[in-house]
């Protein structure tokens, strides 16, 4: 399963793909390229493509939609400034006809952080009642205390697995 | 000589006899920066080596000798490492001012001339100056007491060759060769 993971820079993408293998999370740069993870998870072999999310490398994003399964947008939920920036990305993506078909998962990252935004807040703002005919799902997490990120890849494995055995 | 295409190196039944590219067929600058094993459950640290990225390009003619000190590697593993139940690899690498297309990797890793396994993964695109890495955590099939022997009691008979392609050229080959020792 190709899972691949983007968000605007600093929205904790890598930090959450160390943190759900339990790796040291304390001393993270930010990422200049790609960071490949492959790993198994619930049975299943996920290869994770976290791609830098600075607005120089952006561009390069398309470079890897070919064959995604499932795509992860993290969401710095205390970065209230950047919203409009993040909505706009996101929703560019989402009309990218390569990832149509991928599973979509949207991470309200940092919810250990007092001023971030809850969920349903966030989704208004992400105008996320927009998307439809995907599956998608919002699910809060925190890559720093660990919560949310296993119902999250749960749903991202659950929901491929199952289109997949549809098409079998 | 017959282009060495990801298929010719996948029909190989031996190691390969010297290097199929030469050193400066990596046009792209990619550079590996950093290499790692870790066994899974412990994080114990069975390999490091990191380096910076080289200051001033390699220069066109180069001593057998010295060219063979930059293409081979020789790991001493303990012999341990072979009764691993799950390993983490970690390859840091960038790439220079143009942008890679398509970057696959094939390994093949022969014990005693005999095939033993394949590694073989495609990046795809390459970012113009990024620092890229792969993680890969995987599950190891138990060998038999017997075989574990034969690797301990077989110093240098495990080797490895590894291919890098851009767009099925390739670009780079990187040999090694292992040996386990009773810890």
């Amino acid at each position: 399963m190709r899972v691949l993971m983007v968000g605007l820079d600093n929205a904790g993408k890598t930090t959450i793909v160390k943190r759900l293998n339990g790796e040291d999370i304390t001393t993270i740069s930010p990422t200049l390229g790609f960071n490949i993870k492959t790993m198994s998870f619930k049975g299943y072999k996920l290869n994770i493509w976290d791609i830098g999310g600075q607005k120089t490398l952006r561009p390069y994003w398309r470079n890897y939609y070919e064959k995604t399964d499932a795509l992860i947008w993290v969401v710095d939920s205390a970065d209230l400034a950047r919203l409009e920036d993040c909505r706009a990305e996101l929703h560019n993506l989402l009309r990218e006809e390569r990832l149509f078909g991928a599973t979509l998962l949207i991470f309200a990252n940092k919810q250990d952080i007092a001023s971030a935004l809850p969920v349903a807040e966030l989704e208004k703002a992400l105008n996320i009642g927009s998307i439809t005919k995907r599956h998608c799902r919002v699910v809060a997490c925190s890559a720093v205390d660990g919560s949310g990120l296993l119902e999250g890849f749960d749903f991202v494995v659950h929901d491929i697995s199952s289109r997949i055995y549809l098409f079998s | 000589m017959a282009q060495i295409t990801p298929e010719v190196v996948l029909s190989y039944t031996k190691p390969a006899s010297g290097y199929l590219c030469p050193l400066n067929a990596n046009t792209f600058g990619i550079e590996f920066l950093k290499f790692e094993i870790k066994e899974y459950d412990t994080n114990t640290v069975v390999y490091q080596v990191a380096r910076e990225p080289d200051s001033e390009p390699l220069p066109e003619v180069l001593d057998p000798e010295i060219e063979d000190m930059i293409r081979s590697v020789k790991y001493t593993f303990p012999a341990s490492f072979l009764k691993f139940k799950t390993v983490r690899t970690l390859l840091e690498f960038c790439v220079g001012p143009q942008p890679v297309s398509n970057l696959r990797m094939i390994e093949r890793h022969f014990f005693k001339d005999k095939l033993v396994r394949t590694y073989d993964f495609e990046f795809g695109f390459c970012i113009p100056n990024s620092t890229n890495s792969w993680e890969a955590i995987y599950d190891v099939p138990e060998y038999p007491a017997g075989v574990i022997n034969d690797y301990v009691t077989s110093p240098w008979a495990h080797k490895s060759d590894s291919f890098y392609f851009v767009d099925n050229k390739l670009i780079m080959h990187n040999k090694a060769e292992y040996q386990y020792v009773q810890d």
